[in-house]
């Protein structure tokens, strides 16, 4: 039997005197789509930053497919975000001054090397394909939300992390935002999704709920 | 890839970068300018000295008689060296006459010179009037400024030499203004001189003004004692001193004057890119947070700083170059010949200056994406 993807032990995160993670443990296997739920404050995007590599915990043990998160230097690091970690984020995170198609490439570049067919491709697939050298001020918040999307799977990450990626759009472009981690879901990616929405928590595998740093409560939802 | 980033980040932050830009420009031209200036300022200031007068001294030696003169053929020998860089060379014969009335004689000295070369070797003089050029010319004389008030001569007075019985009369082309010893003499043709002292081909000395630094002065006078055997040859060592001590004040203060221009483009880079790193910080975050290496993330913004510096040094070098021709004609009156070399020079100095001048860009590197993408 493989082992989980994702292993988290005693996960703990303190900034100077305010603990915002505490003693978080838990295990995501490959392919599931976790939504992490919680109040403002409870520690849900400094979870997903010590998974990402964006910040080192205080304590405790981060693994993802094999690597130990903490143990990685600044190069280590970098490379394993390149490599394994597919990023979207709440405000989008676009470059303004590159193009949709571009934003695509400049994770390509990172990763190894830019390949505009390939990037245009990945943009098509999010429904972009007549936006491509639009520069993000020129898209609407969805639309750059799939770029983002788009730019998060390029280099085909291990793992999507997801921090409120619908928390800035209408309700139409969290429809099509959602339609497209269900298509994530389905095709066997594995998503960690932060959420306030109660409704996307439902459409998760899990929900790892959050509380003051600790972890609250694990719930498997029915299918 | 780089190349396409590289490119929408110069559009992208353009008001900035061409203030950047006109910093480094402008802090180019003139470092090259002075560059160049400096380059051919050793020849343009000494051919500026030449003017002050001679600076080698021709004489018999002082023991061979009383009264001690040498044959004029020195200067066929003089001239025989071919040396191009004498710029010229006249001989000088001093007589005690007397000016005045024959009740009320004046001493006077009256050197006896080839006008040609007087005019070339001594044109900083300030002549009320007019130089007389013609070598041989036995008609009309020059006066010193005090011989002049003290016989009460203006241009055009006549004025009667007496030597030994004999007499010359000549009429008065120009006033003299030397400041020195030449104020109080009155100047006719070599010839004129002899004639009156009835001393035949013979002179009391010859000035030479010879153009070049010190090794190349000291090395035309060896050449010149070689040539002229029994003559003592010496330069004016004063004169050379001064000069040398001139000289390398002034590229003393070139350099300085460079120093500080490149000092205050570097800060006027560092005023415009402290700006930009902060409008580049969320920039910075992300990439890194989507898998930028520091060293690859950092590329783009040093990139930006180099092309900065490139064009900024090439522009402002050739406006350097055109500059010194400027001042060439300003200051010298010459054209100053440009230096290639001086283009490649400002270029691998801006891209100091201008790499030094992007530390706030440099410190990006430092950024840390969480605290970024936190919105810090």
């Amino acid at each position: 039997m493989m082992g989980p993807i994702v292993h988290a032990d005693g996960l703990s995160k303190a900034f100077q005197s305010v603990r915002a993670l505490d003693d978080v443990s838990f295990d995501v296997a490959e392919g599931e789509w976790i939504a992490i739920m919680g109040p403002s404050g409870s520690g849900k995007t400094t979870l997903i930053n010590i998974l990402g590599g964006l910040d080192q915990p205080t304590s405790g043990r981060a693994v993802v497919d094999g690597v130990e998160v903490g143990s990685l230097n600044e190069r280590g690091l970098t490379r394993y975000r390149s490599e394994k970690i597919g990023f979207v984020f709440q405000q989008f995170h676009l470059v303004p001054y590159l193009s949709a198609v571009e934003n695509v490439m400049l994770a390509q570049y990172f990763h190894s090397m830019a390949d505009e067919p390939q990037a245009a491709e990945a943009l098509v697939r999010v429904g972009l394909g007549d936006r491509l050298q639009h520069l993000p001020g020129q898209l609407s918040g969805g639309e750059q939300q799939r770029v983002a999307l788009a730019r998060a799977l390029i280099n085909q990450p291990k793992l999507i992390l997801a921090d409120e990626p619908t928390g800035n759009l209408d309700e139409a472009n969290e429809r099509i935002v959602l339609d497209l981690f269900c298509e994530l879901h389905d095709a066997g990616h594995t998503i960690l999704l932060v959420t306030h929405s109660a409704e996307i928590g439902r459409m998760a595998d899990r929900r790892i709920e959050l509380a003051h740093g600790r972890l609250a409560h694990i719930a498997a939802n029915r299918r | 890839m780089f190349w396409r980033i590289l490119s929408r980040l110069l559009w992208a932050s353009r008001g900035r970068l061409l203030l950047a830009l006109l910093a480094v420009t402008s802090g180019a031209a003139v470092c090259a300018a002075l560059v160049n200036l400096d380059l051919d300022a050793g020849e343009k200031f000494t051919r500026e000295f030449r003017a002050l007068g001679a600076n080698v001294i021709v004489s018999p030696e002082a023991e061979q008689d009383s009264a001690p003169s040498m044959d004029t053929d020195v200067m066929a020998r003089i001239a025989a060296l071919h040396a191009p860089e004498v710029v010229a060379a006249a001989p000088y014969l001093y007589i005690a006459a007397q000016a005045g009335t024959q009740t009320n004689p004046v001493p006077v000295i009256v050197a006896g010179t080839w006008f040609d070369q007087v005019s070339l070797m001594n044109s900083w003089w300030k002549v009320d009037g007019q130089w007389v050029t013609q070598r041989d010319d036995s008609a009309r004389c020059m006066v010193g400024r005090d011989a002049a008030r003290q016989l009460g001569l203006a241009p055009g007075s006549p004025v009667t030499l007496r030597y030994s019985g004999r007499q010359a009369q000549f009429i008065v082309a120009g006033v003299v203004t030397a400041g020195g010893s030449e104020d109080s003499q009155i100047f006719i043709s070599l010839s004129a001189a002899q004639s009156l002292a009835q001393l035949g081909d013979r002179a009391a000395l010859a000035q030479v003004s010879v153009r070049g630094s010190a090794p190349v002065l000291e090395d035309f006078v060896g050449r010149l004692s070689a040539a002229l055997p029994g003559l003592e040859v010496r330069p004016v060592r004063q004169l050379a001193v001064a000069e040398g001590r001139l000289l390398e004040r002034i590229r003393s203060l070139l350099f300085v004057t460079v120093l500080l221009i490149l000092v205050l483009s570097a800060m006027g880079v560092l005023a415009a890119t402290a700006g930009l790193a902060i409008e580049r910080r969320r920039d910075v975050g992300l990439m890194k947070a989507i898998g930028g290496s520091v060293r690859r993330v950092m590329r783009f913004f040093l990139a930006e700083a180099l092309v900065i510096a490139v064009a900024g040094g090439a522009l402002g070098g050739g406006l350097g170059l055109l500059l010194s021709q400027w001042i060439g004609w300003r200051v010298f009156s010459a054209a100053i010949a440009p230096r290639l070399v001086v283009l490649p020079l400002t270029i691998a100095v801006m891209i100091f200056v201008a790499l030094a001048g992007a530390l706030p860009l440099r410190l990006l590197g430092r950024v840390r994406p969480a605290e970024i993408l936190r919105g810090e």
